[in-house]
């Protein structure tokens, strides 16, 4: 038996291949650069002054004799300056003070990296995304999933599927925010065919919902804001932007003209309204008009914002350290930040607001669905169309003769120093495209380009966090150097690859990650694994859900969620003062007006963003504020979330009107029960769960029959009326009820 | 509750940074090991990297920029060039904001207030009629006359010494504390805000000045308001009483515990736990708003203003009852110090409202033993110049921002009580040496000029006397490790007891 080795074998084998090479084969990208990039670039990365300082980040650099001594000495490798000083003790590389110390591994690492050669190869990142041969035709998702379960010691399998209903519920909220309407789940659950669930998918994305749920990430990372952002945070023009992004998700517009009309739909030929209105996202950035501002000072602090917020949205890269000087981790030199902020220096509007709402370049835009149709039915050029619409948007247009731009020593905008730049990219992430020209456009052409190696990683990465919580990168905002690596490379790189060879079709990757066997296992924590964060994927994706989405859910299971989309942000309730409070009084948001009727019950999405004092029922529940990108939220649990929950305005009001809805629905307390559950949960209740319920439905109807005018106090809560015909010592004891599951686990997360 | 995770639960503090020192990043930590580790985390009142001199701060926001000129900087022989155009050495290329760059000239402004030296433990005080009480608490003061910043806007300027950064995105200095140092108190929140009234609100405040920027967001201020709810959401609706609560919040854990047995995740039983703090903040933040039982001494202390919700002398007695009852973190941000034009008219009535207010927190601190161990930080964003913004008269004048060089104040918890520190050239404009000539620091990651206060130098020193080195404390974010203090900063040890 030739395959079948002998211990004793298998450890004299290992022994030799010790002594020859220095132990196992070191992958450099994977466990090197991180080392070096964390422990020593600080000091001898790309940012190193001096030419004849110390440089470790590449071999050319590493190899060199200076003054008879090699760090890397490929004449004698054994012999390498990098081993003596890693581990000297009396004075150790990196420096004691450093406070950032090599553990034993790590010097390890480096060892018998240096031994084996001391040779470089690219950080993953830049080496553009391939699909791997031994990718399978189909279930490519599961059969990476699978080979990393696989790998696991001991290997283990995926997790039993999720019930029908978990697995409705779960679809329904990853792709459109908000539990299945009650007629496509019955549908769904109904259909035993093999495609059911693909065509349960299908509809979901196919529902407006999608498209409203979608631009949420869209614009938490654009940072899109209803106001400038900056002193008196005044109104801005910009609302008919997020609509058109919630329009572009619904028609799944290609990602690549997606990016491409945000970043110069003003640059194209022959632009559309539509594309123009896209350019909303050059105006994104918080802009001021503090008396006494220094128009220089924010022209180089808006671009400052635009520069390093693509570098977040776009190439999952921190810009910001480049902007002083030569980026210490990743090769992004000070130069090269300042070539590509000129992309973003010849755009036409002042530096300064005015502290005004159409702060030109502005246009006429649609104001709401009904404006929108009109657009769409002219084709997108007419002219007429534009002068009945009855709002304004921000737009990006250039100068007729571009600014100048050069280096800022230290960032400081008064330091200007060397030669006029020509806009450009950074090197390390691919060349610009031949004949594009030097502008917004050209950027967008290199953005989207088959060999950019970031742009579709970093898109689908998010995609794929969207989905299951995390991304396959853990640090979405970084792929740098010091960023995480993918916890499946070759997924991510496939799922890169296909994204864009399908036409950068969104809705095509968000199928396959919810049609995968990945997405459909069972949320349950696995007792045979140590896995809090779901690194392996050994079960189906759990997680709080967001702010909005709480929300929602409250207001659609109550039957109050208007549909209408688009148009200006809405003000629901909220605690008098609060703006009041921190506003300047030359302020236009220093009031805040609620609405009534209809538009205090419109999808969280439309709710009027302030970025100084963002709804707070956003920011408790971890919204961030706008005011700078933002592409993973964080999940809290805190006590003030409790106190919101249960005695927010809006929430009792969903609860009572939910209440409403159940008594209305059977006179019976358990069909009630199951009702709200199939709301909230897609199931019956559980008998553990009724027999909480009903107890507390029990104590609170005694209590509210016996002092019967504290529940009419409780039905007056919120402004729409509540329904006389009931009964209100009832519709209380169940308001009582519902606004507890609402505040449970059940409406909370996803599981 | 699994393994690994209730290692990391029984991990004090400490033993958690400690260990991130050997090797992994304290983000890195905070991160691997959940965000609601560190608010569950009792606060160590031992310090994060060194014994804490003090076990909690009250941070007294001026904003709008105080001018020094008025209150604190006392320079007779500005008298003496009263309306003549300020030198040009020592305005030396000094960038000017756009409200004053169009002047003709720039004339030389003495304040029209009278100054009195009162004794201090060092050399004494000068200190200004506007501050009569203030004055009187001279000997528990170190007051710095040689702070400076770099923005000259209040929008960068108030973001940069709140965040580190004049660009927003960035952690508050609060949300740090809370994120370094954790809570002390299970009934209320770890980090207080207070918004105080003022007749002069021409400024604008920002939730990013309390928001935590790229922090986990829990680490987000509280805002204890006096208007409505104290804290928001804390009231029951109409018609729900504390027994129905108690028996909502049974069944919510009922259910939350069903739906733990059947999935498992730890966070769902950390969210029953957060309801239960929820419920008793309903009784401990009345119970801190309730000042019947102050006694009449109290009032005759912080003056018949106390009693009036939301004015500073009111947000002065909250911080000294939050600070009783643990909580180690209090900001109180009392607007209207941007005096453009009627100096005069706003600051006699900014300094009333707070002038007894700051001496009784001072004194009624000492009182109780409790100054010894929290730190009081009085200052704003910047100065104002030296010159007059707008017509000069000797009734009226106006003033301008000025970053240069301006008045900052602390007291207690750990610095050097009744001293000055550093001085101003006989303009009060640049920083200058023991001879009064100007010395234009420019600090560097290594190079500190004596006798300089930067506001990173500022936040640095209030780290450290709350026994955190600030370069130490860090959070990993884009793959940076962040630091209040950014890449600057240096802890002042003149300023240490």
């Amino acid at each position: 038996m030739v395959l079948q080795r002998t211990p004793k074998a298998a450890l004299a084998s290992m022994f030799f291949i010790t002594v020859l090479h220095g132990g196992e084969k070191v992958d450099f990208a994977r466990e090197v650069l991180p080392i070096l990039s964390d422990k020593c670039f600080a000091c001898h990365g790309p940012d190193t002054r001096k030419a004849k300082d110390l440089r470790l980040d590449s071999y050319e650099a590493a190899t060199r004799n200076r003054k008879g001594i090699r760090s890397i000495d490929p004449d004698n490798l054994e012999d390498s300056e990098l081993i003596f000083r890693i581990h000297d003790e009396d004075d150790p590389m990196p420096p004691e003070d450093d406070g950032k110390p090599l553990t034993e591994a790590e010097k390890d690492i480096l060892t018998r990296w240096v031994k084996q050669g001391g040779e470089y190869a690219s950080h993953w990142a830049f080496v553009p995304p391939i699909k791997r041969s031994d990718a399978p035709k189909n279930e490519v998702i599961d059969f990476y999933i699978e080979k990393g379960l696989k790998a696991h010691k001991p290997p283990v399998s995926f997790a039993e599927e999720a019930s029908r209903d978990v697995l409705a519920r779960r679809a329904a909220l990853v792709l459109t925010g908000l539990p299945p309407e009650p007629a496509l789940l019955e549908e769904f659950l109904a259909d035993k065919s093999e495609k059911a669930y693909e065509q349960f998918v299908d509809r979901l994305l196919s529902s407006p919902g999608y498209g409203e749920h979608q631009a949420r990430y869209w614009l938490d990372a654009i940072r899109y804001g209803d106001t400038h952002g900056l002193h008196l945070d005044n109104k801005r023009g910009i609302y008919p932007y997020r609509d058109w992004v919630v329009r572009a998700f619904n028609e799944n517009l290609p990602i690549d003209d997606f990016v491409t009309w945000q970043l110069a739909g003003d640059l194209l030929p022959n632009p559309t309204i539509t594309q123009k209105i896209a350019t909303g996202y050059v105006r994104m950035n918080p802009t001021t008009s503090e008396g006494g501002a220094i128009p220089a000072e924010f022209q180089a602090k808006n671009n400052f914002d635009r520069t390093e917020t693509l570098g977040t949205v776009m190439l999952g890269m921190t810009m910001s350290c480049a902007r002083c000087h030569t980026h210490k981790y990743d090769p992004i030199t000070h130069r090269e930040y300042f070539s590509l902020l000129a992309f973003f220096n010849s755009t036409a509007e002042s530096p300064l607001d005015g502290n005004k709402y159409d702060h030109g370049p502005a246009m006429k835009a649609p104001a709401n669905p009904k404006e929108w149709e009109a657009l769409a039915s002219l084709d997108g050029h007419e002219e007429e169309a534009m002068e009945s619409f009855t709002t304004t948007t921000l737009i990006a247009r250039e100068l007729p003769k571009p600014r100048v731009t050069r280096v800022l020593q230290r960032g400081e905008y008064h330091s200007p120093i060397g030669e006029a730049l020509q806009p450009d990219v950074p090197a390390v992430m691919g060349s610009f495209p031949e004949d594009a020209p030097r502008n917004r456009l050209g950027l967008a052409q290199w953005l989207t380009a088959d060999k950019h190696p970031l742009v579709t990683r970093v898109l689908v990465n998010r995609m794929w966090q969207r989905i299951f919580g995390y991304g396959l990168v853990r640090t979405p905002e970084d792929f740098g150097l010091q960023g995480e690596q993918a916890t499946h490379p070759e997924l991510l790189d496939w799922l890169a690859v296909e994204f864009r060879e399908k036409g950068w079709d969104l809705k095509h990757i968000l199928r396959l990650m919810v049609t995968s066997q990945t997405f459909k296992q069972s949320s349950r924590f696995r007792p045979d694994l140590e896995d809090p964060k779901n690194r392996l994927y050994a079960r189906g994706p759990s997680f709080r859900l967001d702010a909005e989405v709480i929300r929602d859910i409250g207001l659609w299971s109550s039957g109050l969620l208007d549909p209408t989309m688009g148009g200006e942000g809405v003000k629901p309730y909220q605690p008098a003062g609060l703006w009041k409070a921190l506003m300047h009084p030359a302020s236009n948001t220093k009031d805040y007006v609620r609405d009534k009727g209809d538009r205090l019950y419109r999808r969280s999405l439309y709710v009027y963003w302030k970025r100084t004092s963002p709804h707070p029922m956003m920011t408790l529940f971890d919204a961030p504020n706008r005011e700078s990108s933002c592409v993973k939220r964080s999940r809290t649990s805190t006590a003030l979330q409790s106190l919101a929950l249960l005695n927010e305005t809006q929430r009792i009001e969903m609860a009572r009107k939910l209440a409403e809805r159940l008594v209305k629905s059977s006179p019976d307390d358990k069909a009630r029960l199951d009702l709200l559950y199939k709301l909230l949960a897609c199931r019956q209740a559980l008998p553990r769960e009724g027999k909480a319920c009903l107890a507390l439905l029990d104590t609170m109807n005694s209590r509210y029959a016996a002092a019967p005018e504290e529940a009419k106090a409780l039905l007056t809560t919120g402004d729409s009326p509540a329904n006389p015909d009931l009964n209100p010592v009832e519709l209380a004891a169940w308001t009582q009820v519902i606004a507890t599951v609402l505040a449970s686990d059940i409406a909370l997360s996803l599981f | 509750m699994n393994s690994a995770r209730e290692f990391d639960l029984n991990m004090t503090r400490r033993q958690l940074f400690g260990r991130s020192a050997l090797g992994l990043g304290t983000a890195t930590m905070a991160q691997l090991l959940g965000a609601d580790l560190l608010a569950q985390t009792p606060g160590n009142p031992e310090g994060l990297h060194h014994p804490a001199k003090a076990k909690r701060v009250i941070y007294l926001f001026m904003s709008g920029g105080p001018s020094q000129h008025d209150m604190w900087d006392y320079k007779p022989k500005m008298k003496e060039m009263f309306g003549k155009d300020l030198p040009e050495h020592i305005r030396d290329g000094q960038r000017i904001t756009g409200m004053t760059a169009g002047q003709k000239n720039l004339p030389v402004c003495p304040s029209k207030y009278e100054f009195k030296k009162y004794d201090n433990n060092d050399q004494g005080v000068w200190v200004s009629e506007l501050l009569p009480h203030t004055a009187k608490v001279a000997k528990e003061l170190c007051v710095i006359k040689s702070t400076f910043t770099e923005a000259i806007n209040h929008d960068p300027a108030v973001t940069y010494i709140q965040t580190g950064s004049q660009i927003p995105g960035r952690p508050s200095f609060g949300s740090w504390l809370s994120y370094g140092l954790g809570r002390m108190n299970d009934d209320l929140p770890g980090y207080v805000v207070m918004h105080a009234k003022t007749n002069f609100g021409e400024q604008s405040l920002f939730s990013r000045l309390w928001g935590p920027g790229f922090l986990p967001s829990e680490h987000q201020g509280v805002l204890l308001r006096s208007q409505g709810d104290p804290v928001l959401y804390l009231n029951n609706p109409k018609g729900v009483s504390r027994t129905d609560r108690r028996a909502q919040l049974d069944t919510l854990a009922a259910l939350n515990e069903s739906q733990h047995d059947r999935f498992g995740d730890p966070e769902i039983l950390a969210r029953i736990k957060q309801h239960e703090m929820a419920y008793r903040m309903q009784t401990s933040v009345p119970e801190l708003m309730d000042l019947s039982n102050e006694k009449e001494s109290t009032f005759k202390l912080y003056g018949e203003e106390a009693r009036k919700a939301g004015t500073f002398a009111a947000c002065c007695l909250n911080a000294r009852r939050l600070a009783e009852r643990g909580v180690r973190n209090i900001q109180i941000f009392h607007r209207g110090w941007d005096a453009h034009n009627n100096l005069p008219r706003e600051h006699e009535s900014q300094c009333k409202d707070i002038d007894q207010a700051c001496a009784a927190l001072i004194t009624d601190l000492k009182e109780r033993g409790m100054l010894e161990d929290t730190l009081v930080v009085w200052g704003g964003e910047f100065g104002r110049t030296a010159y007059c913004q707008g017509k000069l008269t000797e009734k009226n004048y106006g003033r301008d921002h000025h970053p240069r060089c301006f008045t900052t104040w602390m007291a207690g918890g750990g610095v050097k009580p009744g001293i000055t520190y550093g001085r101003s050239d006989d303009y009060g404009y640049n920083i200058a040496d023991a001879d009064g000539n100007p010395i234009f620091p420019q600090p560097t990651k290594d190079h500190w000029t004596p006798g300089s206060v930067h506001i990173h130098d500022l936040n640095a020193t209030i780290l450290h006397l709350l026994g955190i080195d600030h370069r130490k404390l860090t959070y990993r974010y884009q793959g940076r490790d962040f630091r209040l203090t950014d890449i600057h900063g240096h802890v002042i040890k003149d300023l240490l007891a």
